[in-house]
């Protein structure tokens, strides 16, 4: 069977010297090419500059999009971005393949900050690593809820005392 | 030096008139992950998903694979889709999964709205672009609104 679509897109960080996040997301499929990059301040995790380039679409009109992007400086990642973003640059006045961009470097920061707690638990044993899955609950409260591994009922929520 | 990379890759099938397929791969330094969806036409409908993890970071993620099941009956073009798989997929189960099912969908959106347009392209038979977007934007219900482009074209 012959395909009659195909995407990739790819989404890196890169640590900068100043202690900044430079976030780069890329799609590239049969019909569209886009990147969009952007710098966020750590800690506050604000969208220092941002550009966006569409490298193909098959409607020119989508150059339009571009400079919404630059309503994102100052914006803080956290709760409400995805909304923000999906407002502000997706939707009946902009490019949703934009905003999906955006939102993917928005995801890049929060597995960045992620990955240390998970390679650091690596080597330990497999309650060791519950350990350290409980903790980094602890210390990121907002992650109860969020999926199947940290809803209530889950064995690593048992007995877990969460701050205020 | 990189300190993230996430790649997914998605693949869409037409082997039928009225099916897609799509085949997608998330891969991320913490997650790898496959989904196989099909949606099938007039309604965009998703009528068949699996799943499967090469990678994941906790023993209760597995418990995830059964919650795809959450998405059979959704309609891909309706304008809560990605809400709604975002929760019955994503909080309910693992929200990498409704991530990489989310890009399963839009690339058969892609499909269903570009695809037909290529093949007529390549015959040298297709219709001006304006002509056979708008045909598509009222064939296909729920793209109106969906951008700046078929805002205005869709009226």
């Amino acid at each position: 069977m012959v395909r009659i679509y195909t995407r990739n897109k790819y989404a890196t960080t890169t640590d900068l010297e100043d202690g900044s996040l430079l976030l780069r997301a890329t799609l590239e499929d049969t019909f569209f090419a886009g990147v969009v990059e952007m710098e966020v301040k750590v800690p506050d995790l604000e969208i220092a500059s941002i550009r966006g380039e569409i490298r193909r679409a098959v409607n020119e009109e989508c150059q339009k999009a571009i400079p919404l992007l630059q309503d994102l400086v100052g914006l803080r990642i956290g709760s409400g971005t995805n909304k923000t973003v999906n407002d502000l640059i997706g939707s009946s006045t902009g490019c949703p393949k934009l905003a999906d961009l955006v939102l993917e470097c928005v995801d890049q920061v929060i597995l960045r900050f992620t990955l240390p707690w998970l390679k650091g638990s690596q080597s330990q044993s497999e309650q060791g690593q519950i350990e350290n899955l409980r903790e980094m609950v602890r210390q990121n409260p907002r992650l109860v809820g969020s999926c199947i591994a940290f809803s209530k009922g889950s064995r690593l929520l048992e007995g877990l005392e969460l701050g205020k | 030096m990189l300190s993230f990379a996430r790649n997914k890759i998605v693949g869409v099938e037409h082997p039928e008139e009225n099916v897609f397929l799509a085949h997608g791969v998330l891969e991320d330094y913490i997650y790898a992950l496959e989904l196989d969806v099909e949606v099938k036409v007039p309604n965009f409908e998703i009528t068949g998903i699996q799943g499967k993890y090469r990678r994941y970071t906790t023993p209760e993620c597995p418990k995830a694979i059964v919650k795809l099941q959450n998405a059979v009956g959704l309609r891909i073009l309706e304008g809560e889709f990605g809400r709604k798989v975002r929760r019955v997929v994503g909080k309910e189960g693992c929200t990498h999964f409704a991530n990489l099912l989310i890009e399963c969908c839009d690339g058969i959106i892609q499909a269903a709205i570009y695809g037909e347009w290529q093949a007529l392209k390549e015959k040298g038979i297709a219709p001006a672009k304006e002509e056979y977007l708008k045909g598509k934007l009222q064939d296909i219900a729920g793209l109106k609104d969906s951008c700046m482009v078929y805002s205005r074209w869709g009226k």
